[in-house]
């Protein structure tokens, strides 16, 4: 089995620790990131583009954060238009229609996912 | 009417041709002048003759008398003669003779025919002893004064002396018997020699003298013999003592021709300007008759024009006699219209046919015109025609006086209008069908000129819903656009314009002023009448909207209410669903990794995370229960509270912390403001405020607070501005105040404090807004009502 990387993007630290668990867990990923908002998730990704070095495979993005939030960062994402973008599915405990149907919009969001996140979830999402 | 025949002009034929009548006057003054010269020519010429004439007689009687002078020496010269037939003395009485008379050349004793004696015989020698009886020469004449008996004078002839003279002789009878001549010679110049030959005035006339030869018959003339003459031009006298003719010539015979002509030249001068005055002096009224017989012509023709023009006019027309006000002309119309035959009509007057309601305005009308103030009139009025019928006319009389003469006649003309007044009536029926109708309508009808929006009509139910007149409506200039409420009226008005110009129908409400002042929202549905392809008028309708308006804005109220009711039901649904659902969804992972947990260590773990999702949980509920708590709390009480005293209360509780970040609090609140609050909330949004502005402070600059308070709009504002890290509010203004919206990542930072904020303002009726440049500072405005 390849080892994939994978980001969480999310400013609760509860949430950050328990998806830590769940991804060790499930022994798919070699390596596991942590970022609180959009903007410190933007920022590594955008050095690891200008160092060349090898980007995540899998980022699991909450909508709600301070200073850049899900969308801003989608933004960005749109802005840097890398062809080797990570699979970046939306991780939220809202359950407003509104957010999924933006998140289906955007072609770059490959899938939106009700938190509690299961580890039969991620085993799902590693294997597209 | 009568055609008067105008053709009088036959008679002035002669009048009309002025070149024949100047011709025959100049003929018949040709012909007077002409008589008068030739009768003076005449009677000159006779005076001249007459002159003549007398001249000569003169002349003759005097040659006449010289010749019985010799008569009388002959004798003498005879008496010499003896008895015996011998002169005696002859020599003597010769000489006595000659010496007496000087005329006498000689004397001569011719006895038997033979010259015997002759005295002077010197010189006459050669004469001696011819015998004249004998001689051709003398024979004749000799013998004629044998025959009668006279001296008879011969010659005249060359004298031997020279010269001209005559010879006169006697024949001398003794006892009866022949005795022979005595002759007397007698020189001509000398004979000729009379004062009344030289009285002749040489430079007119001039003397002849002559003798017909006897034997040739043949005339001599003796004197002036190189002037030649025309017998014509002289007149005669006859001697026959010699058979001498005597001449006076004239030697100017047509010295009167000269005269004679200068005057028949100015006759005829003067003919040809009498013939041409005349001429001139008839020509004008031939013109003037040639034009009268022309205009003459143009008026008959214009007469039978009128006369038909009257006859078959489609208007009734009648002469009227002003005075009696009868008619004396009607056409056929005006019979076909009153049913009265032309006979019977004149036999009306103006009154009979007139309509009792109208007889006053008529005579009201006709005395105006007698008295010259008007010159004409039209009026409608009523006849009665024959029948009884009452016939509605329009009639417009003319007077055929001048000004200041006396009335004479009028002329009406008439046209019936009964069908008119009949669809006039329909008309009016039906406007004021209309009318009412529009009055009816629970809205001003109106209708304006397009272009200038002056109005031409506005239903009177303007003055219900405005309290305006129709008439100031209309009346006043820019009415409708003056009194629009000013804050709708370059709106209004430039909306008009604009779907006028589209040539689009159009609704649209705006604001009037009502005559009390008060103002009426109206609504106007206006309909642009298009003529041409231009909009040509305006129509509409203005409806009160006014309660409309009050419900409308009631309703939306309502609605904003309602709205701000559900955000903040939406927000608590996301409240619940966001902030319940990360603990839960947190709950159940833990819950989930407790159960496939290896090993206690990694159990107790999950646990000690379980306890703080908890401690979570129950922040948020908290937070959760004092937000419902201001949403529900309807009844708040509001004190009167002093807001420098509960600023101040605020700043000692963050003192600890203003301290610690040394930072500068600015206020300008004063000791006497007080504003209407709930205390709990003014307490926990200074707190919020000023709390918040600490912790977002700038850590590269001096931290700075101002805290101020002012009244905008009839609202004290609470102001508070810090120099701090700021907030884009590009990104994040919408959700600034929402519930757990953090926008940095400062430890303190829950995204409570500003959403708690925000509900205690609203709840209290008042709002809040913000300013903020990242870096440069936030500043907040709390609206207390």
């Amino acid at each position: 089995m390849i080892e994939k990387t994978i980001w969480v993007v999310d400013d609760d630290p509860i949430y950050q620790i328990i998806m830590k668990k769940i991804i060790l867990k499930s022994t798919i990923f070699s390596s596991a990131y942590s970022f609180s908002n959009g903007k410190e998730a933007i920022n590594s990704l955008k050095q690891i583009i200008t160092k060349n070095e090898k980007l995540p495979d899998i980022i699991l993005l909450d909508i709600e954060m301070p200073i850049l939030d899900g969308w801003g960062f989608m933004e960005e994402i749109a802005v840097i238009n890398n062809p080797t973008n990570p699979k970046i599915y939306i991780s939220s405990s809202s359950i407003a229609i509104e957010d999924k149907e933006r998140a289906k919009n955007n072609p770059d969001i490959l899938g939106y996912m009700c938190k509690p996140i299961k580890l039969d979830d991620l085993i799902k999402i590693a294997s597209v | 009417m009568k055609l008067t025949n105008s053709k009088s002009t036959h008679n002035n034929w002669f009048l009309l041709k002025p070149k024949l009548i100047g011709m025959l006057v100049f003929l018949f003054f040709c012909i007077i002048f002409s008589l008068i010269l030739s009768q003076q020519y005449h009677i000159a010429k006779k005076a001249k003759n007459d002159t003549m004439f007398a001249s000569l007689q003169a002349i003759h009687k005097s040659i006449e008398q010289s010749l019985k002078n010799n008569y009388a020496d002959a004798l003498t010269l005879a008496l010499t003669i003896n008895d015996k037939g011998i002169p005696e003395h002859f020599e003597a009485v010769g000489k006595k003779m000659l010496a007496t008379d000087p005329n006498i050349d000689a004397v001569q004793l011719v006895p038997n025919g033979i010259i015997r004696y002759t005295y002077p015989l010197k010189g006459n020698e050669a004469a001696i002893g011819i015998n004249i009886l004998a001689s051709k020469k003398y024979r004749y004449e000799a013998l004629k004064a044998i025959q009668t008996r006279k001296m008879y004078f011969a010659g005249p002839f060359e004298l031997k002396q020279g010269g001209l003279g005559i010879l006169g002789r006697l024949a001398i009878y003794k006892n009866n018997q022949f005795w022979g001549f005595s002759a007397v010679i007698i020189r001509l110049s000398t004979l000729l020699n009379k004062p009344e030959i030289e009285k002749i005035d040489q430079s007119k006339f001039f003397f002849q003298f002559s003798k017909i030869n006897p034997i040739t018959q043949k005339e001599k003339f003796f004197l002036n013999t190189n002037d030649k003459f025309d017998p014509k031009n002289a007149v005669t006298s006859f001697i026959p003592d010699g058979d001498w003719k005597l001449y006076l010539v004239d030697k100017k015979p047509n010295e009167l021709i000269l005269p004679f002509i200068l005057r028949s030249l100015l006759a005829l001068t003067l003919a040809s300007l009498i013939g041409f005055l005349i001429t001139s002096f008839f020509k004008k009224p031939a013109e003037l008759e040639i034009l009268l017989s022309k205009q003459a012509e143009e008026l008959l023709k214009n007469e039978i024009k009128f006369k038909s023009i009257f006859d078959q006019a489609a208007l009734g027309i009648t002469y009227v006699d002003s005075l009696s006000g009868k008619f004396s002309e009607v056409n056929k119309k005006f019979c076909e219209l009153l049913g009265y035959t032309t006979e019977e009509s004149k036999l009306m007057d103006l009154e009979t046919i007139t309509h009792p309601d109208d007889i006053e305005q008529s005579f009201i009308f006709l005395e105006k015109l007698y008295k010259d103030e008007i010159r004409e009139y039209t009026m409608e009025k009523r006849y009665i025609s024959k029948s009884g019928k009452t016939i509605w006319v329009n009639i417009t009389v003319s007077p055929l006086w001048k000004i200041g003469e006396t009335p004479s006649n009028h002329i009406v003309i008439i046209e019936d209008i009964s069908k008119r007044k009949k669809t006039d009536k329909i008309i009016i029926d039906s406007q004021q069908r209309i009318e009412s109708l529009i009055n009816t309508v629970d809205g001003i009808v109106w209708e304006c000129d397009a272009k200038t929006l002056e109005f031409t009509f506005i239903s009177k139910k303007v003055e219900d819903i405005l309290g305006y007149t129709s008439e100031e409506w209309i009346n006043t200039p820019n009415f409708w656009a003056n009194h629009i409420y000013p804050k709708d009226k370059e709106i209004s008005l430039k909306y008009c314009a604009e779907q006028t110009a589209l040539k689009s129908n159009h609704v649209f409400e705006y604001r009037m002023i009502a005559k009390d002042g008060s103002i009426v929202w109206l609504r106007d549905i206006v309909n642009v009448i298009i003529q041409n392809d231009e909009a040509k008028n305006l129509r509409g309708i203005m409806i009160d909207v006014t309660k409309n308006k009050q419900i409308e804005k009631d309703l939306n109220n309502s609605f904003n209410l309602v709205s701000e009711q559900n955000k903040r039901l939406l927000n608590f649904s996301y409240i619940v669903s966001h902030n319940l659902r990360s603990h839960t969804s947190n709950i159940s992972s833990i819950v989930d990794l407790i159960d496939s947990s290896d090993s206690e260590e990694e159990k107790e773990e999950m646990i000690q995370l379980l306890k703080s999702v908890s401690d979570s949980l129950n922040e948020t509920m908290l937070n959760l229960n004092e937000i419902v708590h201001i949403q529900t709390n309807v009844d708040l009480v509001t004190e009167k509270l002093n807001l420098k005293q509960y600023l101040d209360n605020t700043l000692t509780i963050l003192s600890d912390q203003i301290e610690l970040k040394g930072i500068n609090i600015i206020s300008s609140i004063e000791n006497n403001i007080e504003v209407n609050y709930n205390p709990a909330y003014l307490e926990s949004i200074l707190y919020n405020l000023i709390s918040n502005a600490i912790r977002y402070s700038h850590l590269e600059r001096h931290p700075t607070i101002n805290i101020d308070c002012y009244v905008e709009n009839k609202k004290t504002v609470l102001k508070v501005s810090d120099n701090g890290i700021g907030i884009d509010l590009n990104k994040n203004g919408h959700k600034i105040f929402g519930m757990y919206k953090k926008f940095s990542t400062h430890k303190d930072s829950k995204g409570i404090g500003l959403f708690i904020t925000k509900n205690q303002i609203d709840a209290m009726g008042g709002n809040i807004t913000v300013e903020s440049e990242p870096n440069l500072g936030t500043t907040f405005k709390v609206y207390i009502s």
